[in-house]
C-alpha cells in the first residue's frame, strides 16, 4: 500500500496543527457557528443529533493493521468503543467532544491517517474496488490512481468550495465493485491496444434526491491525462454548478440542466485549452506511484484445496461461509476474504474495538498485514492462503464476524438513520435488525440467493436505496415514520448494468415493513425460474407482480 | 468600512482601504480599476487592467477562484488581482494559491488572526497558479 513521506506526514501534521488552531478560534468566540460549520465539515466533523460525528478517511478503502489498532484505540479513548464503517470506505466514531476532535486527529496523524476532505461540499475520499490488487479478474490495479487522485485533491485551491459534495469512484476489473456508474465521476481503467492504461470516464452519476446513471463522455483517456481532465470537469462543475439550491447543486443536475452532449463539449473545450497550458502527468510519476502496489511477494502454497475440499465436507457452517464470502484472489492458493459485520443485533457496519483488533491480528497473521472496508460496510482481508481459512473463519466465528451472508440479503447496507443522524426522516437500523430477525434461517436466506437489501433513513440516500435490489427509504408523513419500498435497483457486483429502483407503491409503516418484505420474497420465490436470482427475477418479470405484496393486508412474516 | 490587506515592500499588512473607482466590464477601458462579479466570462483584453477585484458572494462560493485562476493563466493578467465582498481569513490560503494578492476585508476582521492565516500550510500537492509546474508539483519534481 502507499507509504507516506515525508512530504505527506508534514502536511498531515500542519492540517492538525491548522485544525486546532481553527476549534481554539471557535471555541474562544472568535468565528461564528456558520463559519466554524464550514471548516470543520472539511475535516470530517458533523454536529449531530445526539452529539458530533468525526468521519476518518481511509483512502480507497485500505488500512493496515497498524492504522486498524489507533481506530480501535481512538474508539476506546475517545468514543464508545466502536466505530462505524460508512458506505464509502470510511470510518465514523459517533460520541467524541468537539474539544477532543484536534487530540483525536493527531493521533490519526501519528499512524498516517486524517478526516480531511470526509466532509463538505468539496472533492472526498476517492473510494474503489474492495479487491482491488488482489481480485482474480482485475485488468488494471486502480490504487495507483486512486492515491494520484487522493494527493491531486487534497487542499485543492481551485476546489475546496465546490456547489456540493463530489464523490470519485475507480474501478479496474471486470466486475464492477466501486459502483462506478453512481458517482459523480466514475472511472474505468483498463488496457488499450497497446498496454497502455486508459479510462472511461462516467460523469453525474448519484444517488440522493436525484438518481441518475453517470454518463460516459470520454473513452480510452490516456493515463497521462486524467488529472488534466479531472480538473476540467471539476472547473465546468464549479464555475456552472447550480448553488441556489442545495437539492440542484450536485453534478447530475448540471449535466442534465445542459445535456450531456452539451456538457461533454464545455468540459472537452475547457481541456483542451488546459493542455496547452500545462504538461501531462510524467510516466515517471504515475510509475512511481504504481511501484507503492506491486503484489506482496506470496508463498507459493500448496494448493490445498483438496484439504479444502475436504475441510467444508466436514464442516457445512465453514462451506456455506466459504461460498458466500470468500473470492478468488489473482494467485492460485490464495483468497480474499470478506468479515461480515451483519450479525443479527448488531447495526450494520459497527464494529467495537475488540472486533478490530482482531482484524488487525488476522491480517498480520494470515494476510500481509492490510484490510480493506467495503462500501457495504463490511471488512475484508486481502491475500488470505486458502489453507489458513478454517482457522480465520474459527477465529472470526468468535469474534462474530464470520456471519456467511455476503451479498444475502441480512448483508443489509445500512445509514446510521434516525437514531443518529439529524437530516433523517425515520429510524435504518431498527428496520435492518427486525428484517435480519425476520430471516434468522440461515438455509432460507441461502436459497434466496443474492440479494442487495439497503435502507436509507432520508432522501439523501446514505444507505444507497435506490441501487437495493430491494429498497428501503424513512420518510416523513405528517410527523410519522413511513417506509417507501422500491425493487430493481443494482450498483454492480456483477457484469450487468447498474440501474434504479422503482417504487412498488404507497409507503408503509414501520409496522408493515417486515410483512411487505416477506411478501416480496415470496412472490419472487413462486416466480423466480432455476438459478434466477432476484434481479434477473425481477428484471424478466417487471415490477406489476410484486406490487401485490403492498395490495393485501394484514402484512403477515415470512417464514 | 473595509480594510486592505495586501504586500507593501514584500511584507504583509493591513491598512483602511481607500476608494477604488471601480469600473463594470461594460465600461472597461485599459489601465482601469475593473470589478467582477464571480459568474464574468474572462476576455483577453482585461490583461491590460491596472486592478481586478472579483467580488465573492459567500464564503462558501468557490467561483471566483476558478475566475481567478483562468485571469492569471488563460488571460494573463500580471496586475494587482483583489478578492473582495464575503472575503474570510480561513479562505486566504486558496485565494492567494488561485493568483489573489490583495484583499478587502470587513472592518470586523481580527488583523492578528488575519495575518496568521495566510500560509497555514508550507508546502501543497499540486501546481497552482503560483507554482506553476507539470501536474502533481512535488512528484514531479522529486521523482
Amino acid at each position: 500500500m502507499y507509504q507516506y513521506d515525508d512530504f505527506d506526514r508534514q502536511f498531515v501534521q500542519e492540517r492538525v496543527a491548522h485544525y486546532r488552531e481553527q476549534t481554539e478560534r471557535y471555541l474562544a468566540g472568535k468565528l461564528s457557528e456558520d463559519e466554524f460549520l464550514q471548516l470543520r465539515l472539511r475535516n470530517g466533523l458533523y454536529i449531530q443529533r445526539l452529539a458530533p460525528m468525526l468521519r476518518v478517511a481511509i483512502p480507497y478503502g485500505t488500512l493496515s493493521s497498524t492504522q486498524l489498532r489507533a481506530l480501535a484505540d481512538i474508539s476506546m479513548t475517545y468514543d464508545r468503543g466502536y466505530g462505524h464503517l460508512s458506505t464509502r470506505q470510511n470510518i465514523q466514531f459517533n460520541w467524541p467532544d468537539i474539544a477532543d476532535v484536534p487530540d483525536i486527529l493527531e493521533q490519526l496523524a501519528k499512524v498516517n491517517m486524517h478526516a480531511i476532505q470526509t466532509s463538505g461540499s468539496c472533492i472526498r475520499n476517492v473510494t474503489t474496488d474492495h479487491f482491488a490488487g488482489a481480485a482474480a479478474d482485475e485488468i488494471v490495479d486502480p490504487r495507483p490512481y486512486c492515491e494520484l487522485i487522493r494527493q491531486w485533491s487534497t487542499s485543492h485551491p481551485e476546489f475546496e468550495w465546490l456547489p456540493r459534495k463530489f464523490k470519485i469512484a475507480v474501478s479496474g476489473a471486470a466486475v464492477d465493485r466501486a459502483a462506478v456508474e453512481v458517482h459523480d465521476i466514475g472511472l474505468r481503467v483498463y488496457e488499450d491496444e497497446q498496454q497502455q492504461h486508459v479510462f472511461d470516464v462516467l460523469v453525474g452519476g448519484g444517488l440522493g434526491r436525484t438518481p441518475v446513471i453517470g454518463a460516459t463522455i470520454r473513452a480510452a483517456l490516456p493515463a497521462k491525462h486524467l488529472l488534466s481532465y479531472l480538473q476540467a470537469i471539476l472547473r465546468v462543475y464549479n464555475r456552472y454548478g447550480r448553488r441556489d439550491n442545495k437539492y440542484k447543486a450536485r453534478i447530475k443536475i448540471l449535466v442534465r440542466a445542459l445535456g450531456a452532449e452539451s456538457f461533454t463539449e464545455q468540459v472537452e473545450t475547457e481541456w483542451a485549452m488546459i493542455l496547452n497550458e500545462s504538461e501531462p502527468l510524467p510516466a515517471t510519476t504515475i510509475a512511481h506511484m504504481q511501484q507503492f502496489f506491486t503484489p506482496p511477494k506470496l508463498p507459493v502454497v500448496d494448493h490445498g484445496t483438496g484439504t479444502l475440499a475436504e475441510q467444508r465436507l466436514h464442516q457445512p457452517a465453514f462451506s456455506r461461509w466459504v461460498e458466500r464470502n470468500v473470492f478468488p484472489h489473482r494467485t492460485k492458493g490464495y483468497s480474499n476474504v470478506i468479515l461480515s459485520t451483519k450479525a443479527i443485533g448488531v447495526p450494520p457496519g459497527d464494529v467495537s474495538a475488540e472486533q478490530m483488533l482482531a482484524v488487525a491480528s488476522w491480517a498480520e497473521q494470515f494476510g500481509v498485514g492490510e484490510i480493506r472496508i467495503t462500501h457495504e460496510q463490511n471488512f475484508v482481508l486481502p491475500h488470505i492462503p486458502q489453507g489458513d481459512l478454517l482457522a480465520l473463519w474459527q477465529q472470526a466465528q468468535a469474534a462474530d464476524l464470520a456471519t456467511a451472508n455476503a451479498g444475502l440479503i441480512t448483508d443489509v447496507i445500512c445509514c446510521p438513520g434516525g437514531d443518529f443522524c439529524s437530516l433523517a426522516n425515520a429510524k435504518s437500523i431498527p428496520i435492518a435488525e427486525a428484517i435480519q430477525r425476520q430471516l434468522a434461517d440461515a438455509d432460507f436466506v441461502h436459497d434466496l440467493g443474492d440479494v442487495d437489501l439497503n435502507i436509507s433513513g432520508c432522501m439523501n440516500a446514505c444507505g444507497h436505496h435506490h441501487v437495493g435490489h430491494i429498497g428501503i427509504l424513512g420518510v416523513d408523513k405528517k410527523g410519522q415514520e413511513f417506509y417507501q419500498i422500491s425493487l430493481g435497483g443494482h450498483a454492480g457486483h456483477s457484469n450487468t448494468q447498474a440501474s434504479l429502483g422503482q417504487i412498488i407503491g404507497p409507503s408503509v409503516s414501520r409496522q408493515q415493513v417486515q410483512g411487505v418484505i416477506g411478501k416480496i420474497i415470496n412472490i419472487y420465490l413462486t416466480l423466480r425460474q432455476p438459478d434466477e436470482n432476484f434481479l434477473s427475477c425481477f428484471r424478466r418479470v417487471g415490477v406489476a407482480p410484486f406490487k401485490a405484496s403492498l395490495k393485501e393486508r394484514p402484512h403477515d412474516a415470512v417464514a | 468600512m473595509t480594510q486592505l490587506l495586501n504586500q507593501q515592500g514584500g511584507r504583509w499588512s493591513i491598512s483602511a482601504s481607500t476608494d477604488t473607482a471601480w469600473v463594470s466590464l461594460e465600461e472597461f477601458q485599459p489601465d482601469a480599476a475593473l470589478l467582477l462579479d464571480v459568474d464574468a466570462e474572462p476576455q483577453a483584453a482585461w490583461a491590460s487592467a491596472r486592478l481586478i477585484g472579483i467580488d465573492f458572494p459567500a464564503l462558501t462560493d468557490g467561483r471566483g477562484l476558478s475566475l481567478a485562476a483562468l485571469l492569471r493563466q488563460r488571460v494573463g493578467f500580471t496586475g494587482d488581482l483583489r478578492a473582495i465582498g464575503a472575503v474570510h481569513e480561513d479562505i486566504l490560503h486558496f485565494m492567494l494559491r488561485c493568483g489573489f494578492t490583495s484583499f478587502e476585508l470587513a472592518d470586523d476582521r481580527d488583523p492578528e488572526i488575519v495575518l496568521g492565516q495566510l500560509a497555514p500550510y508550507s508546502q501543497h500537492y499540486q501546481t497552482s497558479v503560483i507554482n506553476p509546474m507539470p501536474a502533481l508539483v512535488r512528484l514531479a519534481n522529486t521523482h
